[in-house]
């Protein structure tokens, strides 16, 4: 991206800011941070977590804050970009092993990831997602480079197989001497806590939101001869496809009104295909496919009813924009689900066939009788709960604590990764934690601090587009007073 | 009119910049890499000749030595003559366009030339490279076909790469050349 320095108008816009600066006082009294967010999960990928991160991003930048994205590269899509309003993101080039995940070594990326971090002088490094080991590598660095560290915690886990016992004995290590951790629901809040051993006072819990505007209802897209089940997720296990594989063919043969709608992609379409193959059902259940995030609203105002089938999820998006576009929910009753909507919005069911059919039932009854709720009444209430403005505001209130919390030195650190984590794994991260540390002495001295260049802010206080939006307003103020 | 100052390049060597104020057209920026140390050239020397002579020791073929000369003299030249760059400079002429030249160690030269209707503008850029993160000065290509989109970036000044100070003295030269263009 270009810099662009206006010399002459330079001395103007610093007498600018300064006015516009002087009159809101009492904002600029509030610490700004300069937070850099790390996941392996980021977009042109889609998914709940890439449109948090998104989203939270730029609330954050809206409060004034300095923001960055850290993510790797996705196919030709290398280096640096900039999004909406001067979020800045890093797509580095590591190599991509599982599932959109990039390997771990613990030392690869300490190079470019120190480089990062001094550059944009960061001061908070907010890792998402525990299925990412980009943001693992990353807090592993930012502590040895003792910077503050925020965990956000995006799904639940079991305690039983073996892939979790590995995961969790993972976030002990990650998560035993970070600042602070946050979780999207209390159900998500007590997994991570047990988990991973954790103190459950430096653990918060802030909801996930959606952007209501996005997700407004439209009755005169349904089709009221027909009732029409709408079930958006990704076609895998762990939403609970077999479930609805079971469903189908049992409600379709009860009600010859219905339809059903179902969008996404995974590896259970095939299961999907098959009901529908031989159930003859192809005029009834629709699979379309991958859908863009524009147009799972479109899909979800075709319906009156919608179905989630989840066996464990740690909040679910999903059913605050059904419920957003006024569509009674059918549900799971697993994980953080149950927090998220008032009673009369939601049917909660147990994660079977046969409860999720009289579920169904129910609120297929409702519907003919006519007792559900009106689809603007629901979007009105909706709309209130979560809202992404919010979800920053409360982000903010941790990144204060964490401000004025200090970060362990190097020997407390150890003592700590030690006698929290086992003697096995504690030794053996002490030791990683021992080399990364004299990896990143031998990284200073190949290249010192002050031959790094600082970056020019694109967000927070001074930054380029700041200043930009800052200009904008003036020039509407100066034609409004005109 | 000319003026020299130092500065630091990415990697930590001192280079300096010359600009020379030909005319209010036409300015010519000249940044200048340290030449080949003695230092470093004497160190890789002893080093392939010892790694040779343990060989020798070990084989007892002295085809090793003759070749290990051979092989230091080659690759000298090969470095000279291909690698090491001493002087980058950029010359850009209000009516005409804008040449670089990069002169290697051993006299080798080679100049671009870009002609001005084809410069978009001047601008620094943010790149990815080994395992940094630099700014570098670019000259982004106007497409013939479509008059807004950019068909190529030519990187500016890529075996010194200095830094972003260094970088935005030349930017705002070549930007005030740009900007009469645009007037004029």
């Amino acid at each position: 991206m270009a810099y662009r320095r206006e010399g002459n108008q330079e001395q103007l816009l610093s007498s600018i800011i300064s006015t516009v600066n002087s009159h809101k006082s009492p904002a600029c009294a509030r610490q700004a941070h300069r937070i850099c967010m790390v996941s392996d999960f980021f977009y042109p990928n889609m998914g709940g977590v890439e449109s948090h991160i998104y989203q939270l991003s730029q609330c954050l930048i809206e409060r004034g804050h300095k923001v960055i994205v850290v993510t790797h590269a996705y196919e030709d899509r290398k280096g640096i970009r900039y999004l909406t309003n001067g979020l800045k993101v890093y797509y580095l080039p590591l190599r991509v092993m599982y599932n959109q995940s990039t390997a771990t070594t613990l030392f690869h990326s300490l190079p470019l990831l120190r480089y990062i971090f001094i550059r944009e002088r960061i001061t908070i490094v907010h890792a998402h997602s525990s299925f990412s080991s980009m943001a693992h590598d990353a807090l592993f660095h930012a502590k040895t480079m003792q910077l503050r560290t925020v965990f956000t915690d995006h799904s639940l886990f079991g305690f039983a197989d073996v892939s979790s016992v590995l995961t969790n004995k993972l976030l002990t290590v990650t998560l035993c001497d970070t600042n602070h951790i946050i979780c999207v629901s209390y159900t998500s809040k007590e997994n991570t806590v047990l988990r991973a051993a954790l103190n459950p006072e430096i653990v918060s819990v802030i909801p996930n939101a959606v952007d209501p505007t996005d997700f407004t209802p439209d009755a005169s897209r349904r089709d009221n001869n027909t009732i029409t089940v709408v079930v958006v997720s990704r076609l895998v296990y762990r939403k609970g496809i077999d479930l609805l594989s079971g469903i189908i063919p049992e409600l379709c043969q009860k009600y010859p009104d219905l339809h059903f709608l179902v969008g996404g992609e995974g590896p259970k379409r095939i299961v999907l295909e098959e009901v529908r193959e031989r159930y003859q059902l192809h005029e009834r259940v629709r699979l379309l496919g991958a859908l863009e995030h524009q147009e799972v609203r479109n899909v979800l105002v075709q319906g009156h009813i919608f179905l989630n089938t989840s066996l464990t999820e740690a909040f679910c998006m999903a059913i605050v924009e059904a419920a957003s576009c006024g569509l009674q929910v059918v549900s799971t009753r697993v994980g953080g689900i149950p927090e998220v909507l008032p009673d009369d919005f939601i049917i909660l069911c147990e994660p079977s066939v046969k409860s999720l059919c009289s579920g169904l039932e129910k609120a297929i009854s409702q519907l003919k009788s006519g007792s559900l709720l009106s689809p603007e009444f629901m979007h009105d209430k909706v709309r209130t709960f979560y809202t992404w403005r919010n979800v920053a505001k409360r982000t903010e209130k941790v990144y204060n604590r964490v401000a004025s919390e200090t970060v362990l030195p190097m020997g407390k650190r150890l003592d700590r990764l030690i006698t929290h984590c086992g003697p096995v794994t504690g030794c053996i991260f002490a030791l990683l934690a021992m080399l990364s540390f004299l990896f990143l002495i031998f990284l200073k001295w190949l290249i010192p601090d002050d031959l790094i260049d600082t970056a020019i802010d694109a967000t927070g206080l001074n930054g380029a587009w700041t200043r930009k939006y800052l200009r904008n307003k003036k020039k509407k103020e100066n034609t409004t007073n005109c | 009119m000319a003026e020299e100052r130092g500065y630091l390049a990415v990697s930590g060597a001192r280079i300096t910049l010359q600009c020379l104020h030909h005319s209010a057209s036409c300015r010519e920026f000249q940044v200048r890499c340290p030449r080949l140390q003695l230092r470093s050239l004497s160190a890789v020397t002893c080093c392939v000749w010892l790694v040779a002579y343990g060989l020798f020791v070990v084989s007892q073929n002295s085809m090793v030595l003759s070749a290990s000369i051979f092989i230091t003299l080659i690759g000298l030249l090969a470095y000279l003559h291909f690698v090491k760059i001493d002087q980058e400079s950029l010359l850009i002429i209000d009516s005409l366009g804008i040449q670089m030249t990069s002169s290697y160690a051993s006299g080798k030269e080679n100049t671009t030339f870009i002609e001005m209707n084809q410069v978009k503008d001047v601008v620094i850029n943010e790149a990815i490279y080994m395992q940094k993160v630099i700014y570098y000065l670019c000259i982004l290509l106007r497409d013939p076909i479509e008059p807004h989109a950019i068909s190529e970036v030519v990187p500016l000044f890529q075996s010194s790469k200095p830094r972003l100070d260094c970088l935005v003295e030349v930017y705002k030269s070549c930007q005030e050349i740009l900007e009469q263009r645009k007037k004029s």
